[in-house]
């Protein structure tokens, strides 16, 4: 008798029965990564805290929010005891903040947010998360991992309850390609900034003799020109890129663009009417307006939090890019062009006439809003 | 205290471990599942000597997630320290039988003999030969096995495996008495309940559903019937106080089914492809649900989902693997055979 007894307390267990019942266990893990900083919420079910640490004091069954405050310091506890974040520089110490309770279809949650700094800036993040786990196996934490606009989700607990996430490194990579691109786009899309420039170095493989344009015996004198352009260019808009990105200086956009077209249009008559042959410092005054053109473009963008450095150090980039394939393209041909005729008759004149006019348009529409 | 007490002692572990389990069937909760998992945590890994009993419990809990594969090893596990452990036999051809690996079953039911009572050797034996082309014939057979003999756990057992079987005969009527039976000797019984309810809606009985299952909306498969039946009798919409209560159920389904999926588990698999099917009428979406869940469970409520998302979705030909299952097990049913026919036209 004995015997059945023991076998009828099987024979419950056993009918040919599917699962029925509620879900399983839950835990609703965010993080935000910011540098060096994480912030998120850490949700659990009223009743999972319950079973964890206690929270119903009176045992009527039921948890009231007073029953819930009174319990925050030991839920702050326990959390930190089961729920621990590190970088590739250690453990980013938690602070847990102040409970409130949220209500999903499936009952009653207690929502506690957290923050948590680390050492270095995270690019490795190490999620230990144990919570619930001694009493029950099958409880998950669902981890949502944003960093910037990307986001990744994952299961934590039973045998994956430490896991590792590359954050900022794979985001930076991404970034940091998507800064690039658009510094390249932006350039090469910007007419405006391109003529600047062929507008100043069309002459560079002329020199100006007595009056008159003489075509450069070597490459080494149109090198040097070329090299002194552009790189002044790439200072000068390089610096105020920065000063504007991090908003040090701000100048109203209207005024930046008109500028810029003025600056064509200086570039372009300083070719039919020479002023001067330093067209370095041409390009290095003006480079600092369109450097401020530049920037209003990533701002348009935004820059991502904790990583603003690298996306502006990858637009700029991108930029450079995006100038210097314009310089290989066009150089070559005009050096070998610079001994004919057409090149100092035609292209010079004709080309900056042209050019000047139509940054004359720019100049009207942006001044006066046309 | 208790939980102190039960990472020392298996004789109190187990049983502990056995209660939960029981619970999570009385109220369908998974929690308890899990707190049953973590009685059994001390007995089951390799440091301290493996107790046979928790393995079989821990094969159980594995079952009851629909983690069949990895409840065989557990299960396997223990019959090799003892082979004569009839709790683990049965579970065994349970979750065999789950999987439509029949022959295997039917080996298992014969290991329970020496140790079972020989009335629960042939319910084991018998339910499977009428999933093998002997309906007919083991109907009778349980049939004749006297009632009265049998403690109430297996008389419901006995009750519902004859309404399934005389329901798979078409005899609906007959089908229904043995629910009634079946759930007057076990009332707990959420399975029973369940098949109760679905062969009231298949003839269309919405009203009577919602009376059997009222006060049973805590179980997500009862909901969902609950729900069908609802939308069967128009009570959609937020107008009105019962169109509320209907969406409101839909959307907790909703969520157990994306927290589940979330999860990467596919415990109401089944559910959820009914779900989309009946409540949705998102057929492309239940087919998707209804294969995933083939690949994982092949009980004739499987092959229904199966055969009833293909054809709404205007694809029956994939239902195939479901069909070859059926002909190749002479699996009779006359729930099914519409589409069979169906789709050989």
């Amino acid at each position: 008798m004995k015997a059945l007894a023991a076998f009828l307390g099987a024979i419950a267990l056993t009918l040919p029965l599917s699962v029925f019942g509620h879900i399983a266990s839950n835990g609703f893990l965010v993080a935000d990564v910011q540098d060096t900083r994480l912030q998120g919420s850490i949700e659990l079910a009223g009743r999972d805290v319950e079973v964890a640490i206690g929270v119903d004091a009176n045992h009527d069954g039921k948890i009231t929010w007073g029953e819930v405050r009174a319990s925050a310091p030991a839920l702050r506890q326990y959390v930190a005891g089961h729920l621990q974040f590190a970088t590739q520089g250690g453990i980013c110490p938690l602070e847990l903040g102040n409970v409130q309770v949220n209500d999903r279809v499936d009952g009653s949650y207690i929502w506690l947010p957290w923050s948590a700094r680390c050492a270095t800036s995270v690019r490795k993040l190490r999620v230990h998360y144990t919570l619930m786990q001694d009493v029950d196996p099958s409880h998950r934490g669902l981890l949502t991992l944003t960093d910037g606009a990307i986001a990744q989700t994952a299961v934590l607990g039973g045998a994956s309850s430490s896991r590792a996430f590359d954050v900022t490194q794979a985001s930076a990579l991404r970034t940091f390609g998507e800064y690039l691109r658009a510094g390249v786009w932006h350039i090469l899309s910007g007419i405006d900034h391109l003529l600047f420039l062929v507008s100043l170095l069309l002459p560079a493989v002329l020199l100006r003799d007595r009056g008159s344009w003489e075509p450069v015996q070597s490459a080494r004198p149109a090198f040097l020109s070329i090299l002194k352009v552009v790189t002044s260019f790439t200072l000068a808009h390089s610096i105020t890129l920065a000063l504007a990105a991090f908003g040090i200086i701000r100048l109203p956009t209207r005024l930046t663009e008109s500028i810029i077209a003025a600056s064509i249009i200086v570039a372009a008559l300083n070719n039919l009417f020479p002023v001067t042959q330093r067209r370095g410092r041409i390009a290095f005054a003006f480079g600092l307006l369109h450097g401020f053109g530049f920037a209003s473009v990533l701002a348009d963008m935004g820059l991502p939090e904790g990583a603003r450095l690298l996306s502006l150090l990858a637009f700029n980039l991108g930029i450079e890019c995006g100038q210097l394939s314009l310089v290989l393209l066009i150089m070559p041909v005009a050096y070998a062009l610079r001994r004919a005729a057409l090149y100092e008759r035609l292209v010079l004149p004709f080309g900056s006439a042209g050019v000047a006019a139509l940054a004359g348009i720019w100049l009207i529409q942006r001044a006066f809003g046309y | 205290m208790t939980r102190d007490l039960a990472r020392t002692r298996a004789d109190v572990a187990l049983p502990l471990a056995q209660f939960y389990i029981a619970r999570s069937r009385a109220t369908g909760d998974l929690r308890y599942l899990g707190y049953a998992e973590g009685e059994l945590l001390p007995w089951v890994g390799s440091p301290s000597p493996v107790q046979p009993t928790a393995l079989v419990l821990q094969a159980t809990i594995l079952q009851s997630r629909h983690a069949f594969d990895p409840a065989l090893v557990e299960l396997d596990r223990a019959l090799a320290i003892a082979p004569n452990n009839a709790q683990g036999w049965l579970t065994r051809a349970t979750i065999l039988r789950v999987l439509g690996r029949y022959p295997e079953a039917l080996l298992s039911c014969g290991r329970l003999a020496p140790e079972a009572e020989s009335s629960v050797v042939q319910l084991c034996e018998q339910s499977l030969r009428a999933l093998t082309g002997h309906l007919q014939e083991a109907y009778a057979e349980v049939e004749s096995i006297p009632p009265a003999a049998l403690p109430p756990p297996i008389q419901a057992w006995r009750d519902s495996e004859l309404a399934e079987m005389a329901e798979r005969l078409g005899e609906d009527t007959a089908a229904e008495r043995w629910f009634r039976e079946g759930l007057r000797v076990a009332p707990e019984d959420v399975y029973l309940r369940a098949a109760y309810a679905d062969l009231m809606l298949l003839h269309g009985r919405a009203a009577e559903t919602l009376q059997l299952l009222s006060g049973y909306d805590s179980f997500e498969p009862l909901l969902l019937r609950i729900v069908i039946a609802q939308r069967l009798l128009g009570d959609t919409g937020m107008a009105t106080a019962a169109g509320r209560a209907t969406a409101t159920a839909q959307a907790r389904l909703e969520s157990a089914f994306a927290l589940e999926e979330q999860r990467g588990e596919s415990v109401h698999r089944r559910e959820q492809a009914r779900f989309l099917l009946d409540v949705e009428h998102r057929p492309e979406a239940s087919l998707a649900a209804a294969l995933e869940n083939w690949r994982v469970q092949r009980e004739p409520d499987d092959v229904l989902i199966l055969l009833r998302a293909a054809r709404e979705a205007g694809r029956p030909d994939a239902a195939k693997g479901a069909r070859d299952f059926l002909a190749q097990n002479q699996l009779q049913d006359s729930r099914l055979e519409p589409y069979i026919e169906g789709a050989r036209r």
